[in-house]
């Protein structure tokens, strides 16, 4: 009988040795040493375009042989579910030192205690560097919580030259009036005139530059005491929306989400709001090669045609420090080397992204100026003095907030009454400022 | 809902609650346990602690731990930075005001009527069919219809979103031909929801005919004889034999369908993310979707959301399943 | 008694229109990954592909990060299934077959779990692995889910329904419980086996969420992650997609076929007495 109990046993007990031993395989935790007493940084990377992570993976390897000291281990994390899996790891003690983060984010995870201040931890220096619009998006009283690596205005106008000119169009539309008339003309044979976004996920960052031509705020602002949805300008705004959607001016499924922009690239738009980044992703896809001839770019219109209006917010990417991380100044050196010590590093970056992505540093910008390339590109004049100078940052308060006012531009979107839609996003957006305690927390 | 390996295919393998005439109930008691006989003077402490105990070990690291854990957490403002605020059941009423919460509820429900009875009835149909074909037909039968469980919900997703396309999609093609459409079942707030049904009945269906089909085995052949010799047709025969007498297999089904239905979550994750205009946000699409903010209200708010709904669930889920028994207690 | 022919082809008529109708997505799946780039979503719409290409399923069978997925995949369900096999018997046997000190309180707490949504614990699950150090190894896929209440209720029954004699006759002659679950009960169980491993299996192959939470080394990437993120990320090319999307629910839908036997019949092994 014994001896069938050992053999039990041994079964249970070879099970969980199966467990150890894949438990044992690859421990993967920030703060640890490595096996050569260098210090291991975790460094979290959103995958994007193929060529960033490239980039990325060489410029890792590229840093990591250069000292002795850090070892970074560059780990790529799908888009998709970036947010939960950070929120879970930050749960469990075991985020990332080094991440990717947007400007959007960077207020909320400091207001939270998330990140560092990297003025201590990084040269004086690489602070000055950072262009003068730019800096205010990373600095919290005088902290800067994120070093800047790239921004990109996130509503461009994208049109098709062959087409508009085919319809007799002879210059790209300066107000919303002139883009619904342009894709009214513009719809025939298949193709629609004009694509924007219509999902609330989707609408909810890219409309904000819209929400600031159509109110000159946005639906929350101020010190943040009380919510502005229903304010009457907005109605334009949702007005717009519902006539390109319901006036079957742009397609009616939402088969690739705004970032992606497959339907111009496809040439099933004439027409297309996308962030500059298409840029790179268009003229990337060999199959696109014939659209691609016959792009052209323009700053998205404003509503009544003045052109110094922002229609668009600067998006972009930081790279942060966790507050909790137990190597920030391996973490923060990393940083400085990557993003604010040699400029051809951050050269070779904004080269490979097709123009389609803006240096934040003053010194990169002046040094990819001078590169052929840079004079050769069609885009890079009108991106970079029509659009960023009047662009804005992004919002810094919840999501919650943003999402409440999208979801109510997608009912007014799909038909919905438009003045009960705002009501809606008014109430979600107070009921956000009460839950959140946001009241007098806002004002940048 | 394949949330982790932990919720294994519960359909499937739960039939045998229902089928199960015999040990009704879910503490099996020395008097009915067929091993009791044996084992009243004998208690086998030590072997079964041994046996037990990586199931219990398990369970307890795995389930009840984080379960109480989660309660815990659910009475703080919950930051992994600094020190979480109390706030007793602050989180509690808010999940209970909070409008997009019912919405997702409501949405859950509507998924259920619209997956439910299509599931049962269409299941019942087959089930019938199939014990009427011979041996050869209804092996062959029996096996397709249980192919579409076993593939996943992310393939499943997939496809019908590929399926669903407005332009060149296979299901504008075929309703074509009756001069319909073409749609954008997917872009449009009141048909997303249907449209997303349609792969949830395909998910489920099979295993619930194969499950029907079983319980329609146990029953005598003799009674149809009868019946058939009385004269009655098959509508009599299915509403005065096969649906009395499979009672608790249907609504067994019917409860287990109800609770998976509530629990859908995968299906709109790829195929719509909750939308169009939240059509689809399911419950727990909705308490997922709150993961995302970096503000500790959300993570407390998403937590507390989940227990709520697991209360609601797992509470209607034991207490009807008790109904089911204590009524098989009184007919036996 | 002869159906009548009027009768056969009605019964074989509704017989196809079942088939069809279930079989549908999945042919039109593997059907589309015979489509090449512009033929996929064609307008006019056209049914078959005008030329059939390997093209597609060749490029998905080249791609190292898919045979990795696939291979690891395969590999953590094979380990998943064995672990649960044998953690759930044990306990089904000592739950239908031996009387002991607090088997209710036990029991209780061994089949609840069947009724806690994995929602509930999704964060607080994820904290207790991470400080178990199994993030990020195939361990946090097979381990926590290996016990399950279901299975273990799904074997039980089973070991409830065996004749009550030989266990009787051999504890006379002396023989432990050990002896006799291996001995006796073990070899009674293929059926039930096959029945809850393949329900183990499926479950393991097609998890997605828990995968993605606590798996990010692309080595030990799971398929549905694979197909989830190629969809996000290559979402135009439907062709290979589909392809992708037909290898990777081949391994699955061969695993009925292979046991259907068990399986059909499995579904009335609880109804038998």
């Amino acid at each position: 009988m014994h001896k069938r109990i050992t053999r039990l046993t041994t079964v249970g007990l070879a099970a969980a040795a199966v467990g150890i031993l894949l438990a044992g395989c690859t421990p993967s935790s920030g703060g640890a040493t490595t096996e050569d007493g260098k210090s291991k940084v975790v460094f979290w990377q959103q995958k994007f375009e193929d060529y960033q992570q490239d980039w990325f993976k060489a410029q890792v390897a590229e840093f990591n042989d250069s000292q002795d000291e850090v070892e970074v281990e560059l780990v790529v994390v799908p888009a998709d579910t970036w947010d939960q899996k950070l929120k879970a790891a930050q749960a469990a003690g075991k985020a990332p030192d080094v991440k990717t983060t947007s400007y959007g984010n960077i207020k909320p995870m400091q207001a939270n205690g998330q990140i560092a201040d990297l003025t201590g931890l990084m040269d004086d220096g690489a602070f000055d560097d950072i262009a003068e619009n730019i800096a205010p998006f990373v600095t919290i009283e005088g902290g800067v919580y994120g070093y800047p690596l790239l921004v990109e205005p996130s509503t461009v106008l994208f049109y098709r030259a062959d087409l508009l000119a085919a319809a007799g169009i002879d210059a790209p539309p300066t107000t919303w009036d002139e883009l619904l008339d342009d894709a009214r003309a513009l719809t025939k044979d298949g193709v629609y005139g004009m694509n924007i976004a219509q999902t609330a996920p989707d609408l909810g960052w890219s409309s904000w530059g819209l929400q600031y031509t159509a109110a000159g705020d946005l639906p929350l602002r101020g010190d943040w005491s009380e919510a502005s949805a229903v304010d009457p300008a907005y109605e334009d705004l949702a007005k717009f929306y519902q006539t390109l959607y319901s006036e079957k001016l742009m397609p009616q499924e939402a088969t690739y989400p705004y970032a992606d922009c497959s339907f111009f690239g496809e040439g099933k738009v004439a027409m297309s709001a996308c962030g500059s980044w298409a840029l790179g992703q268009i003229s990337a896809n060999p199959d696109w090669a014939g659209v691609w001839e016959n792009t052209a770019v323009a700053a998205f219109p404003s509503i009544d045609g003045d052109p110094t209006q922002p229609t668009s917010t600067l998006g972009g990417w930081t790279l942060t420090v966790d507050a909790k991380s137990k190597v920030q100044d391996g973490s923060a050196e990393f940083v400085q080397w990557l993003l604010a010590d040699d400029t051809d590093r951050l050269v070779d970056f904004f080269t490979a992204t097709g123009f389609s992505k803006y240096p934040a540093r003053v010194s990169v910008t002046e040094a990819l100026a001078a590169t052929p390339e840079a004079a050769e590109n069609a885009f890079l004049a009108t991106i970079t003095e029509d659009i960023v100078p009047y662009a804005k940052a992004e919002p810094s308060y919840p999501w919650d907030v943003s999402i409440a006012f999208a979801t109510s531009l997608e009912k007014a979107m799909r038909g919905g009454d438009i003045p009960a839609a705002m009501n809606e996003a008014q109430a979600a957006i107070e009921d956000v400022i009460k839950k959140q305690k946001l009241a007098g927390t806002g004002g940048d | 809902m394949t949330m982790s390996p932990q919720s294994t295919n519960r359909l499937a393998t739960a039939a045998s609650i229902a089928l199960e005439p015999e040990d009704e109930d879910s503490a099996p008691k020395p008097r009915r346990n067929v091993s009791g006989r044996l084992s009243t003077h004998v208690m086998d402490n030590r072997t079964a602690y041994v046996m037990i105990a990586p199931m219990v070990v398990l369970l307890g690291i795995f389930v009840w731990w984080p379960l109480l854990y989660s309660f815990y957490l659910s009475t703080f403002e919950i930051s992994f930075y600094e020190d979480p605020v109390f706030v007793g059941l602050q989180f509690y009423g808010y999940v209970l005001e909070d409008p997009d919460f019912w919405h997702s509820i409501g949405i859950g429900a509507l998924y259920v009527l619209y997956t439910v009875p299509v599931i049962m009835i269409v299941a019942f149909l087959v089930a019938s069919f199939i014990r009427t074909c011979g041996i050869k037909l209804a092996g062959l039968l029996k096996t397709t219809v249980y192919v579409p469980t076993v593939v996943s919900a992310v393939i499943t997703s997939v496809v019908f979103v590929f399926m669903y396309r407005a332009d060149g999609g296979l299901v504008n093609w075929l309703i074509g031909f009756v001069g319909l459409g073409p749609f954008a079942y997917l872009s449009d707030p009141n048909i997303a929801l249907p449209a997303i049904s349609v792969p949830g009945i395909w998910l489920a269906f099979g295993i619930t005919t194969l499950i029907m089909l079983a319980g329609m085995y146990d029953i005598p052949q003799s009674y149809y004889e009868a019946a058939q010799l009385e004269g009655a047709n098959f509508v009599q025969r299915t509403w005065f034999i096969t649906i009395p007498l499979m009672k608790n297999v249907l609504l067994y089904l019917l409860v287990t369908a109800t609770i998976a239905g509530m629990q859908q979550f995968e299906l709109p994750l790829i195929m719509t993310q909750g939308g169009p205009t939240n059509s689809t946000m399911t419950p727990n699409l909705f308490i997922f979707n709150q993961f995302k903010d970096p503000t500790p209200y959300a993570t407390s708010f998403s937590l507390t959301a989940a227990l709520l709904l697991f209360f609601v669930l797992g509470g209607v889920s034991m207490l009807i399943f008790r109904l089911i028994r204590s009524d098989k207690a009184i007919d036996a | 008694m002869k159906a009548s022919l009027g009768r056969r082809i009605a019964t074989y008529a509704l017989a196809a229109l079942i088939v069809i109708s279930t079989a549908l997505p999945l042919g039109w799946m593997l059907i589309s990954g015979f489509k090449g780039r512009n033929e996929v979503l064609r307008t006019p719409f056209q049914f078959f592909p005008d030329v059939w290409i390997w093209q597609n399923y060749a490029t998905i069978l080249q791609d190292p990060a898919f045979l990795q997925a696939m291979a690891v995949t395969f590999a953590g369900a094979l380990l998943f299934t064995l672990l649960s096999l044998v953690v759930n018997s044990v306990a089904a046997y000592a739950f239908a077959r031996l009387d002991f000190r607090g088997k209710r309180f036990w029991w209780v707490f061994c089949i609840t779990p069947m009724f806690i949504p994995g929602m509930a614990i999704l964060l607080t699950s994820y904290v207790v692995v991470s400080n178990l150090g199994m993030l990020n190894t195939l361990a946090v896929l097979i381990i926590p889910g290996a016990a399950s209440a279901i299975q273990m209720f799904f074997i039980r029954q089973f070991y409830l329904n065996t004749p009550l004699a030989i266990e009787e006759a051999a504890l006379i002659d002396g023989a432990g419980r050990w002896r006799i679950f291996w001995s006796i009960f073990l070899p009674q169980s293929q059926g039930v086996f096959v029945v809850v491993g393949v329900g183990s299996f499926l479950a393991y192959w097609n998890a997605y969420v828990w995968p993605i939470l606590t798996i990010q080394d692309p080595g030990l990437q799971q398929i549905m992650q694979y197909i989830a993120t190629f969809r996000s990320e290559r979402g135009n090319e439907w062709g290979l997609l589909m392809a992708g999307s037909t290898l990777a629910a081949l391994p699955t839908i061969l695993l009925v076929l292979v046991f259907q036997r068990y399986i059909v019949n499995g579904v009335r092994l609880a109804g038998m007495k």
